[in-house]
């Protein structure tokens, strides 16, 4: 390496910085404007941070798992008697069950109904979070060659969690729906039932979303589930966001002011499945409207 | 053999950045990174802190919901004037220390937050808590590291100099004056 003096240092050190500090202001503006796109950079450093983020978590996660179970055993007794009661009425219920599924092929048959197609699971591990205090995304340790593509859903057992918004090889980023960025078409209540139709938002606050443009003159209650409509262009129609926890009654006028909170348990997810889901092709005519260009980029 | 040992600190630091807040929430609060690029900025190498500022905050930012850039940027601007003040200023001791990285991490962080308002993008966290947590939570953990340091590099730096010191001189057994009287 090239010795230098410190004379040298001081002239040279303002000049590479103005250097380093315009080659960072041009990939925030680049990445300002693309949106959503694929980087080189984040897939390299994704890929190479999967060698260590996957060993770590396996290591906590089992660590912390030996734990917990030591804790549950103290309740474990209790428990058992509480499922075996859970059991037989499961039991009942099952073969009540049996009957209407055959009737309801029967009745399918019938009517020549099609088969819905579903959309497949991939099951993946959350095995990095944001290593920024200001963002709230997670890692997980599937990525393009397992089939997951960008703007793919991300689901947990409760709810929504958010869609991936980065790829490498080996690993996708998720953007929580918590992120101020998110806006997700949703419903209060089912559709078709209700007409309290509205996009989901995140907020600067932890855990908890609001849900925008719900006119006043709908009838809305505290502890109604919302869903999303799937008319986002992004997520399917039907999968939970989560529960009305504040509102403030709108008039007919004004929108209400809904505070949501999240279905799935962000802060402490650990297994997470991604919905291999592709939105179907726009119309023609949208995909030229002047704000289209953005969302039909892939 | 400094600067060796500072990019080990310094990939070090990267990998508990990309890894210790999937293992506790609170631990995201520490810039790992930024104690070291501070560290290396108050050995007056200034290059060597802007580079080593450049390279984490880009290494940061790829497993970040931010832009892409912005955390290189402020850890730049970071280096740049703790190198500027260390040329300045005579901080070879730890209280003085302290100061500086508790000031390093808030500048750093207050600038992170503007240049993504100048983006136009928001945060998902809230500015005024995200900045105090980590300017307490990264002072805290930098006084440990420079403690760490200091003392890895005090101990041979000692023993190199004594070397240097002593080695050529003889040393000659001090006779008793009282005897020498008689």
């Amino acid at each position: 390496m090239v010795e230098r003096s410190q004379k040298e240092v001081w002239r040279l050190a303002p000049w590479l910085m103005i250097a380093l500090l315009l080659g960072n202001f041009v990939l925030m503006a680049f990445d300002a404007k693309v949106e959503g796109g694929e980087y080189v950079i984040r897939s390299w450093t994704q890929t190479a941070a999967d060698f260590v983020q996957s060993p770590v978590t396996t290591v906590t996660s089992s660590v912390s798992g030996y734990f917990s179970s030591i804790a549950n055993l103290r309740s474990a007794q209790d428990e058992n008697g509480e499922l075996k009661q859970k059991v037989q009425e499961l039991e009942v219920e099952l073969k009540q069950k049996e009957g209407l599924d055959e009737e309801n092929a029967r009745l399918r048959k019938f009517l020549d109904l099609k088969e819905q197609s579903k959309y497949k699971v991939l099951t993946s591990r959350v095995i990095g979070r944001d290593p920024s205090a200001w963002f709230d995304s997670a890692i997980v340790n599937r990525g393009s060659l397992d089939g997951v593509k960008l703007n793919m859903p991300v689901v947990t057992d409760g709810g929504l969690v958010g869609r991936v918004t980065a790829l490498s090889p080996l690993t996708s980023q998720v953007d929580l729906i918590t992120r101020d960025k998110s806006g997700i078409g949703a419903v209060v209540g089912q559709i078709g039932e209700s007409n309290a139709l509205g996009v989901v938002a995140g907020t600067s606050k932890k855990e908890l979303l609001e849900m925008k443009y719900v006119s006043g003159s709908v009838d809305v209650q505290v502890g109604q589930a919302v869903f999303t409509t799937g008319q986002d262009g992004i997520f399917p129609s039907g999968l939970k966001i989560g529960e009305i926890v504040n509102l403030v009654s709108g008039s007919a006028t004004t929108p209400h002011i809904i505070e949501t909170q999240p279905a799935a348990r962000l802060g402490t997810m650990q297994e997470v499945g991604i919905l291999l889901y592709e939105p179907p092709e726009k119309p023609e005519f949208e995909q030229k409207l002047p704000n289209a260009t953005k969302s039909t980029k892939k | 053999m400094e600067g060796v040992k500072l990019t080990i600190a310094l990939i070090i630091a990267i990998l508990l950045q990309w890894t210790l807040r999937n293992v506790w929430e609170p631990l995201a609060f520490i810039d790992f990174p930024l104690i070291i690029i501070v560290y290396a900025a108050i050995q007056r190498n200034s290059i060597r802190a802007l580079l080593f500022g450049t390279i984490s905050g880009v290494a940061v930012d790829a497993l970040s919901g931010g832009l892409m850039g912005s955390s290189g940027f402020s850890k730049t601007l970071v280096a740049y004037a703790v190198s500027e003040i260390a040329r300045r200023v005579y901080l070879d001791n730890l209280i003085l220390r302290i100061p500086v990285i508790a000031g390093a991490c808030f500048v750093s962080e207050l600038v992170y937050y503007g240049v993504h308002r100048l983006f136009g993008q928001t945060t998902t966290s809230d500015p005024v808590i995200t900045i105090a947590y980590s300017v307490i939570a990264t002072t805290i953990a930098g006084t440990f590291v420079y403690l760490g340091l200091q003392s890895m590099s005090t101990d041979r730096a000692r023993l190199r100099k004594r070397k240097e010191v002593f080695a050529p001189r003889r040393q000659t057994r001090r006779r008793n004056p009282i005897r020498l009287g008689k």
